[in-house]
């Protein structure tokens, strides 16, 4: 080969090289106005028509009224009270008007003021570009596989994947232990992206604090206008508080109890029941359904695929791995809270606050005792399915 | 003098002629930490006991390797540090230059080559054929009914697997559908399907020593046996993204009765589970043999 046709060569693949990369989809950062608009591949499934960009100054809901203030109290030389803020306004004139002023942070980030013409607490955030810009590179390193580029969880790894991915479109999450039909705070979703779910490919991601926390401010923006962080009147709530465990001394008394209440509440009408069809009529007193031994299969609308809400099996907590239950008090807050978009009712209300902790405390016995044992477990059922 | 010693005349007397007694109390020291420290290193850190039925034949031609680099390696050492210090700088003593280039250096040269590729390359790749044709080339027969199939998804960051249920049939209601966690009977030949969702992966079973790519539109096939009950790690050993690193999971060995057991009961919870509307679920494929 002589050296001009090795030239030559070189220069074809070069640019055959050049050609390829110009064609390449961009989705490359963008700090002013960066649009996740990426060509699908005619087998995956099309994105929803939601206009998902981020420009520089983007506004969502702050996490609540008392968290500018506890924010002040650790970090003085960030937050402090100040009549400017009352002035503050943005682009789209929200909340123009007279305020009694409000709390400020340095960096210019968060705002809170009274607007007096509404006559209620206008709680904003304001977050920086750069951070945005920092978040959305993370969620397409990270979260973008599975929930999709414009996070409304149709992303390539997401086929066929049951629970389905979480759509960010839909401002609605399971497993934050926020009552449900109230926004998490950044609090409850940064300790939900930490702990992962478990028996789903939701890892426990081992990320930066900064990091889970410029990822989370992204996540608010891909709410679609007027919902979810973008919706003016929506409330941002923290974890709910069901108080101390009481049982915190005697797990097994507490499993004792939980039974009980387990079992009156009526929670084996979806889940399965753990005692004899005998024992359950004395406490309930009627007699459980047929085949009370295996859950019921209940549709989730929680989670929709193309427009259809896929069905979910209840957990058998002697069988299936449940999203939080590595403690009795993940279970208990679980069960106060409700899980938003399927068939568990929030008991914060119902039901006291005694009982349930003793259903975490039941709950977390039952996965102890059976969980990951087919053979004792097996040996356990076919007790109560005489 | 035999042709055959004059050919290693070099070689000895290179040997021979070292007089630098005072670095064999060292070298000595030296090798024996070495040895010991390797020890330790391998109880610690080094692979675990092979689990599966052909798991044997890759350590014991990981191990032959290993020996008969390091010897080769201190061969060669030895031959380089020798002149080195036995004909270093002195007083007196002018250095001379030689090519080396006579008939019977380059006889020398073939000769070892020879002998280097005979004793390392070929007898490996005997050996390695040898393996493979009775090991991981000896597919399980098709319609086999002891064997057990799983269809692999791979994706990022998660491994998906199908096993056919109680009737045997993929892509029917009773397929019991398991991520990260893959459950499976002791002392039966485990037959898979891999494939990938997004990108290429690499089912990876360190305690089967076996492993596989995962690559999307095709399907490749392993298949292992496992000899022990208990719980042993799942890997992806292709790196295929940012949490590729935690991209990993649980085999669980059962006994033939608790498999039994398993399998029924996850069947007929996958029956109570499915839902015939929800057509993206179902993702079987045809088996490959």
């Amino acid at each position: 080969m002589t050296r001009q046709t090795l030239l030559s060569t070189c220069l074809l693949l070069s640019l055959a090289g050049l050609t390829q990369a110009t064609a390449w989809p961009a989705y490359q950062d963008d700090d002013e106005h960066a649009t996740a608009a990426v060509e699908h591949p005619p087998h995956t499934r099309a994105p929803g028509e939601i206009d998902v960009s981020i420009t520089a100054d983007d506004w969502v809901r702050a996490p609540g009224e008392d968290w500018f203030e506890t924010m002040a109290e650790q970090f003085p030389d960030r937050f402090s009270y100040s009549e400017e803020a009352a002035e503050y306004t943005d682009e789209d004139g929200v909340g123009e008007g007279d305020f009694e002023g409000g709390w400020i942070d340095a960096k210019g980030e968060y705002v809170f003021r009274y607007d007096i013409e509404e006559d209620e607490f206008a709680y904003w955030q304001k977050i920086s570009a750069k951070r945005l810009t920092s978040g959305r590179t993370l969620f397409v390193q990270y979260c973008a596989s599975c929930h999709g580029f414009t996070g409304d969880g149709y992303g390539r790894s997401a086929q066929h994947l049951r629970p389905p991915p979480r759509s960010f479109h839909q401002s609605n999450f399971k497993f934050t232990h926020v009552i449900a039909g109230n926004l998490p705070s950044d609090d409850a979703l940064t300790e939900l992206i930490l702990n992962g779910l478990d028996g789903t490919p939701m890892y426990p991601w081992a990320l930066q604090d900064n990091q889970v926390r410029d990822i989370v401010q992204y996540i608010k923006t891909l709410s679609p206008p007027e919902r979810g962080w973008r919706d003016v009147y929506a409330e941002i709530a923290d974890v709910v508080d069901i108080g101390e465990d009481p049982f915190a001394n005697d797990p097994a008394a507490g499993a004792e109890r939980g039974a009980e209440v387990y079992h009156l509440r009526g929670c084996y009408n979806c889940h399965p029941g753990y005692l004899s069809p005998d024992e359950i009529a004395g406490i309930a007193g009627n007699p459980p359904r047929d085949d009370f031994t295996y859950p019921k299969i209940v549709p989730d609308s929680g989670y929709e695929v193309l427009g259809y809400a896929v069905s979910i099996l209840p957990p058998d907590f002697t069988w299936h791995t449940i999203r939080r239950g590595k403690t009795a008090s993940d279970i208990a807050h679980t069960v106060a809270a409700g899980i938003g978009g399927a068939g568990m009712p929030q008991w914060k209300g119902s039901i006291s606050d005694e009982e349930i902790w003793a259903m975490g405390h039941y709950v977390r016995s039952l996965i102890d005792d059976y969980h990951g044992q087919p053979a004792k477990r097996a040996a356990f059922m076919a007790t109560l399915r005489n | 003098m035999s042709p055959l010693s004059r050919l290693f005349s070099p070689f000895v007397s290179a040997v021979a002629a070292c007089r630098a007694r005072w670095l064999a109390t060292p070298a000595a020291l030296l090798l024996f930490s070495a040895a010991v420290s390797a020890q330790e290193v391998t109880k610690r850190w080094g692979p675990t006991e092979p689990v599966s039925t052909y798991g044997h034949r890759f350590d014991s031609l990981f191990n032959l390797i290993t020996l008969l680099i390091s010897v080769s390696f201190f061969i060669v050492l030895i031959l380089l540090l020798v002149p080195v210090i036995r004909d270093r700088a002195k007083p007196g003593k002018r250095a001379s230059f030689d090519h080396g280039n006579s008939l019977h250096d380059k006889r020398f040269t073939a000769i070892v080559s020879v002998i280097v590729f005979i004793v390392l390359d070929a007898l490996v790749l005997v050996i390695a054929m040898r393996d493979l044709r009775e090991g991981f080339w000896n597919d399980p027969l098709p319609n086999d009914p002891e064997v057990v199939r799983v269809e692999v998804l791979g994706q990022q960051w998660s491994w998906n697997f199908r096993l056919a249920g109680t009737d045997g049939e993929f892509g029917t209601p009773d397929d019991i559908i398991t991520i990260n966690e893959l459950t499976i009977p002791v002392d039966r030949p485990i037959d898979m399907n891999l494939t990938s969702k997004d990108v290429i992966h690499s089912f990876f079973l360190p305690d089967m020593r076996v492993k596989r790519d995962a690559n999307p539109g095709a399907v490749n096939e392993m298949w292992f046996e496992s000899m022990a009950t208990g719980s042993f790690a799942i890997l992806c050993a292709e790196l295929c993204g940012f949490a590729h690193y935690q991209m990993h999971g649980e085999v669980h060995v059962l006994s033939e009765a608790d498999y039994d057991a398993w399998e029924a009961e996850a069947s007929r919870l996958a029956l109570l589970g499915y839902d015939e509307n929800d057509a993206e679920a179902q993702w079987a494929w045809a088996w490959q043999e």
